[in-house]
């Protein structure tokens, strides 16, 4: 079961700053490393939260990875790529950082 | 022996500290507010140590360790995750105390996993920061015991053990040869969806419901709650009423008064705040 693996992926992608470095700098290079197939690293590359969460990955890591890691930080943001483009109004966060 | 004088049951919004304007100036002034509440009144227990129960945001831990419940028996910093107006820094500790509760746990039925160096996240910093510094910072000396226990990564600590955690802190406090004065603090909820498409979502009913409990010291209809209902009603960050149940199942028989409770879209939670009378 890779939910485990991209569990694994998005703790380190929240708490350790030498692999958020190496998914910036080398995306597909970090990823060989883990056991994913390739739906699943696109989900992760294409900052595919919702998708990740349907795969059963912890809504806690997805908020995390996506105000850690995605070009754009905004909680708006990342709510739009949750609930879709049909998101509107303002969203706070209760991201660990902003 | 020691003996547990009170309890609070508190709520750890880091987004008070990311989006403090957030919210209408009367809300934001009454949450606040409760925090001091909740300081004026351990104050006035006297209290040598306070036992904070919070719930790991996968943060503290990662997929290769994830316990059911934790007890940091040595030095605390915290938080690990540092936020606007709150800084980290060393907690204040109470060592003795923190080491009898886990070995008298592990002598009794309860496997507690220990950490010896911890830095612990918002869950306990926040309750420590705003409720037991200003206590200190009027001479008083308390330490800080944190408890993690399973309430944001599955597999969740069942409802039933975690009331029977509270249990075995309140034996070993009163196991204790010291006159240690423990004060319990269960730090979480209430409603709140964090992460999910229904974040921002409040609860009100659910929060009620829950308060409560508290209030009348129904422990069994909290342990008769299920994670789905919970879930449902209470979102995945509602299941961080395990950390009341903790606090609760500590004080058996125990009353509660509602300190302030607002429903707060704005910080994403249903924040409320009871007091425990032992």
């Amino acid at each position: 079961m890779s939910r485990n693996v991209l569990e694994k992926l998005m703790h380190q992608l929240c708490v350790d700053r030498t692999v958020k470095q190496r998914f910036k700098e080398d995306p597909d290079g970090l990823l060989a490393r883990y056991a994913l197939s390739d739906e699943e690293r696109a989900m992760v590359t294409g900052f595919d939260v919702a998708g990740m969460q349907k795969h059963g990955v912890n809504p806690m890591l997805t908020l995390g990875f996506w105000t850690e890691n995605a070009p754009n930080r905004h909680p708006a943001a990342y709510m739009k790529a949750l609930r879709g483009a049909a998101a509107e109004g303002q969203v706070f966060s209760a991201g660990l950082k902003q | 022996m020691g003996k547990i004088v009170g309890g609070f049951l508190v709520p750890h919004d880091p987004v008070m500290f990311v989006a403090p304007e957030a919210p209408a100036e009367d809300i934001r002034k009454r949450m606040w507010g409760a925090f001091d509440t909740c300081a004026e009144r351990l104050a006035g227990l006297e209290a040598t140590s306070v036992v904070i129960i919070g719930a790991d945001h996968y943060f503290n831990f990662g997929t290769g360790c994830l316990p059911q419940y934790l007890i940091g028996t040595g030095d605390v910093d915290g938080p690990l995750d540092v936020l606007p107006g709150l800084k980290r820094q060393i907690i204040p500790t109470s060592e003795k105390l923190a080491g009898f509760i886990a070995d008298h746990g592990h002598a009794n039925g309860f496997d507690w996993a220990v950490a010896r160096a911890f830095t612990v996240d918002h869950a306990v910093a926040i309750p420590d920061r705003l409720i037991v510094d200003p206590v200190r910072a009027r001479g008083q000396s308390i330490g800080t015991i944190p408890v993690y226990i399973a309430a944001g990564v599955d597999p969740f600590i069942r409802m039933k053990r975690a009331i029977e955690l509270g249990g075995a802190i309140k034996a070993a406090v009163e196991a204790m040869p010291d006159d240690a004065r423990v004060v319990v603090i269960g730090s979480g909820g209430i409603s709140h969806w964090v992460g999910t498409p229904e974040m921002g979502k409040v609860n009100e009913a659910f929060d009620r419901e829950i308060m409560d409990y508290a209030c009348t010291g129904n422990l069994a209809a909290i342990q008769g709650l299920s994670d789905d209902y919970i879930l449902d009603n209470g979102g995945n960050g509602g299941m961080e009423i395990r950390q009341w149940a903790v606090a609760m199942g500590a004080m058996p028989g125990a009353r509660g008064e509602i300190i302030d409770y607002a429903p707060v879209r704005e910080w994403v939670t249903g924040l409320g705040f009871v007091q425990l009378f032992a």
